[in-house]
């Protein structure tokens, strides 16, 4: 009886001591490592898929890409930060749900809370106008129509109160136009109704804007940037017009940073921000999202607060851009 | 011109490569089809990263095969367990799984796979004949014009109510509502949510729709005596003579290709609409002694051939604008891209090889579906002799996986729970379940392209009939609804009198 027992017991005790030393041994990762993207299925989720092949290739594991949309990006950021901070769980981190959520009051957390891995991608983004239109033929001619003809232009910047939203917003009340935004839910849509004339402009991606270069007319690109000027053929920039929007570099960009829970490991931090940015340097993943429509970032952790943080200064001074709109056009009512 | 790019598309298309993955894309397809809780998009999202190492042709031929099939793969389960594998196969149970409960499962798929495959055919002609002038067509429509298609899509609720249109209303009704639990996209605020973050998109449409059906459909198949006998199905492979049963119902077929193909090619209005519409068109049409709902070839005719021809007409604006028809199309247009490949006017001109071989890829993959579909049905059809006490667990374990692999999300198992429990209700007071995903899905599409529509007048609602294409729907929309009142108060009435001389003849 007595031998029993002690058999016993050393069986458990050499099974807890293997386990142990096995967790101990066992390097990360050991499992399939979850990209939480804010958005639906599409170009975005797509280029997402891209970095997570490749960087899931160096971490000799998969890498799923999970679309949770909702709520401005709002819904997979809380989803992701309720995830155990064990470096399973990256969030596919845009500018909409860490940065200007918070600063519109609809989320209560801050760029800083969170681990950045490295920088991904970049989306420039332009003001397009219908390819036959009589009554303007530049952005001036069509801000003087609007200053003229208060509240009767009809604009999309996709999603409300998304990025674009605000930096249209920007633009429109420093020339006092007051225009009416109209959200949709897919960008396609968008683009659609400018072409059958049923919006007078719209916000517009390259890669809207790549597909059907002859339906529309970039009236302005909004942002500073060379490589956006020329995504866009040339298009006038704001810097060109002299609109001083108090943003610059990515201020008036749409782009994601790749980022883990606070509290994840520094070892496991460090072992996913060599991946990502390993898999970031490959030709054919640099290849694959300049096809999508989309500018590779080549920052890494070390240049987040600094890059973000100017993001998020620049942004938040200029948060009165969509109250301004909803009150101009509720005086208008 | 398009016999260039057919043919320039046909010499890329004839490599063992592009063709053998276009073939497993659509076995791949069917399977992630049938199984409840996955469907055509969950397979592409998860094969994207395999797809976009290959080939142009044999990446897309192998994405399309997964689309095509998928599309079809959901009416196995439909047929044989009265689960809709997804959404887009809920119309096809009801005349799918009577067909099957009378002995007749092997033809009821036979017919759903070469409906399914001619649908997707003409869908594909379509394609390749009309897709420009199509495209164009179909970007006429704007917010007033999506808002009159979606109050014609709630017609169908009417039509397919079966025996009592109150019900159904009511049913819809609760579609609706549970619709717009969310973020509300026109003024960002939360409604319905309590503070929960799940909630902050509403509830996932295939959670619910599995939940309805499969889990309210084994509690009632568990209440059953037969729990542990072998069922003695006979298994037929169902051959060519499917082919003849569908080709019989030749007007219904192209008729729902049609409205297939046209719904497709709508940005944003989908399969599922596009199934329940022609089976309510079918069954308007139908003769009385057709019994629809009761085993009717022509019901699974009507569903099968609208939602995979919805798949060529989704294609029509993805390649011609680039712009995505649905979610499915939108992954196609991301790997596109991704393999170098801008769709639009421009890919037609620069790149006719890669048009044309995804012009054949999609045409041969139907070819395809029809060649594995008929194989496959003993396979399929062998679900049946198992027995029970195996069978549903293995289903609520498939059921489980599927909705979980969605998000990663425990709570839309939940949901998933929830609304098994929901539909137990919903089937022991004698509900429809159909209207509720009908209202769930026409829901938002209907109220957000309303107050759309409203934002974008300048004149209220004289928007709706100022523009030709919304004013001839808001015509037919109200002679349908003079028709349904007229004809619903006509039953009724029959029906009234019915039961009074009944009960005249039981006094006598």
């Amino acid at each position: 009886m007595k031998l029993t027992k002690t058999l016993k017991g050393g069986l458990v005790t050499g099974t807890l001591m293997a386990a142990t030393a096995t967790a101990a041994l066992a390097e990360f990762p050991e499992r399939n490592i979850e990209i939480i993207h804010p958005w639906g299925p599409g170009n975005a989720m797509a280029m997402s898929q891209v970095v997570a092949k490749a960087m899931g290739e160096e971490l000799g594991t998969d890498m799923p890409v999970i679309s949770l949309p909702g709520a401005a990006g709002t819904k997979g950021q809380t989803t992701a930060m309720g995830k155990p901070a064990d470096g399973y769980t990256i969030f596919d981190g845009y500018v909409a749900p860490l940065v200007l959520q918070p600063i519109l009051g609809n989320a209560d957390w801050n760029f800083a809370d969170f681990k950045p891995l490295s920088a991904a991608v970049a989306n420039a983004l332009a003001i397009a106008g219908q390819v036959d239109e009589e009554r303007w033929s530049s952005f001036e001619e069509m801000m003087a129509y609007c200053q003229e003809n208060r509240g009767d232009l009809r604009y999309s910047s996709g999603s409300r109160n998304n990025l674009p939203h605000m930096v249209i917003a920007k633009v429109l009340q420093s020339y006092d136009c007051v225009a009416q935004n109209v959200p949709y839910t897919q960008d396609g849509n968008v683009f659609k109704d400018l072409g059958s004339q049923v919006l007078d402009f719209a916000f517009i991606n390259v890669g809207n804007y790549r597909s059907n270069p002859d339906r529309v007319n970039i009236l302005l690109v909004l942002s500073e940037l060379e490589s956006s000027k020329k995504a866009y053929d040339g298009a006038p920039t704001i810097g060109e017009l002299g609109v001083d929007l108090g943003l610059s570099n990515l201020g008036p960009m749409g782009w994601t940073w790749w980022i883990v829970h606070p509290d994840t490991p520094d070892d496991v931090t460090d072992t996913l921000r060599g991946a990502m940015e390993r898999a970031m340097a490959r030709p054919e993943v640099i290849k694959a999202i300049e096809a999508i429509g989309f500018v590779p970032l080549d920052w890494d952790h070390t240049q987040y607060e600094e890059i973000v943080g100017s993001v998020d200064a620049q942004l938040s001074s200029m948060g009165n851009a969509l109250a301004w709109e909803e009150e101009e056009l509720r005086k208008l009512d | 011109m398009i016999f260039e790019f057919l043919s320039a598309g046909l010499d890329v298309l004839l490599s063992p490569l592009a063709l053998g993955l276009t073939f497993i894309g659509i076995v791949v397809g069917l399977i992630v089809g049938a199984m409840p809780g996955l469907g055509p998009l969950m397979g592409i999202i998860l094969l994207l990263p395999v797809a976009i190492g290959l080939p142009p042709v044999a990446a897309m031929g192998f994405l399309i095969g997964i689309f095509v099939g998928g599309s079809c793969g959901g009416a196995v389960s439909a047929i044989l367990l009265r689960i809709p594998g997804t959404p887009l196969a809920a119309a096809t149970l009801f005349d799918g799984y009577p067909m099957a409960q009378k002995g007749r499962a092997s033809d009821a798929i036979g017919i759903a796979i070469t409906s399914s495959a001619i649908g997707g055919l003409i869908g594909g002609v379509v394609l390749v004949f009309c897709a420009p002038l199509l495209a164009r067509f179909a970007s006429n429509f704007a917010p007033p014009e999506y808002a009159m298609l979606a109050i014609m899509g709630l017609f169908a609720i009417v039509v397919i109510s079966g025996g009592s249109v109150v019900k159904g209303l009511l049913a819809g009704s609760f579609g609706l509502l549970i619709a717009t639990v969310g973020t509300d996209s026109f003024s960002t605020g939360l409604r319905f949510t309590f503070g929960s973050n799940n909630l902050l998109n509403g509830f996932h449409i295939v959670a619910v729709v599995v939940g309805l059906f499969a889990i309210s459909e084994m509690a009632a198949q568990m209440l059953g005596r037969d729990l542990l006998k072998t069922p003695n199905v006979k298994v037929a492979r169902p051959g060519l003579r499917t082919v003849a049963m569908t080709l019989k119902h030749s007007v219904n077929l192209l008729r729902s290709s049609a409205i297939g193909t046209f719904f497709g090619a709508i940005p944003g209005a989908g399969g599922v609409i596009s199934s329940f519409t022609s089976y309510a068109v079918a069954k308007a049409a139908a003769k009385p002694d057709e019994k629809y709902g009761e085993g009717a070839e022509g019901g699974v005719v009507a569903t099968e051939a609208a939602n995979n021809a919805t798949v060529g007409g989704t294609l029509v604006p993805t390649l011609s604008l680039g712009i995505p028809g649905d979610a499915s199309s939108a992954m196609l247009l991301g790997a596109l891209l991704i393999l170098g490949f801008i769709p639009g006017p421009a890919m037609f001109e620069n790149n006719p090889d890669v048009v044309g071989g995804i012009f054949m890829v999609y045409l041969v993959s139907n070819v395809f579906l029809l060649i594995a579909g008929i194989l496959a049905t003993p396979l399929f059809v062998y679900v049946l002799r198992v027995p029970k006490v195996y069978l549903i667990p293995s289903i609520l374990l498939l059921c489980s996986i599927g909705t979980f692999a969605l998000q990663s999300s425990v709570f839309d198992l939940q949901i998933m729970l929830t609304f098994g429990f929901i539909g137990i209700l919903f089937r022991a007071a004698d509900y429809p379940l159909a209207p509720v995903v009908i209202g769930m899905i026409l829901g938002p599409i209907l109220e957000a392209n309303l107050r759309r529509a409203l934002l974008i007048s300048r004149d209220g609602y004289w928007i709706f009939v100022d523009r030709p294409v919304s004013a001839t729907l808001v015509v037919i929309n109200a002679l349908l609804l003079v028709a349904m009142v007229y004809l619903t108060f006509k039953r009724l009435s029959g029906l009234k009198q019915g039961e009074l001389q009944k009960a005249m003849s039981v006094e006598e």
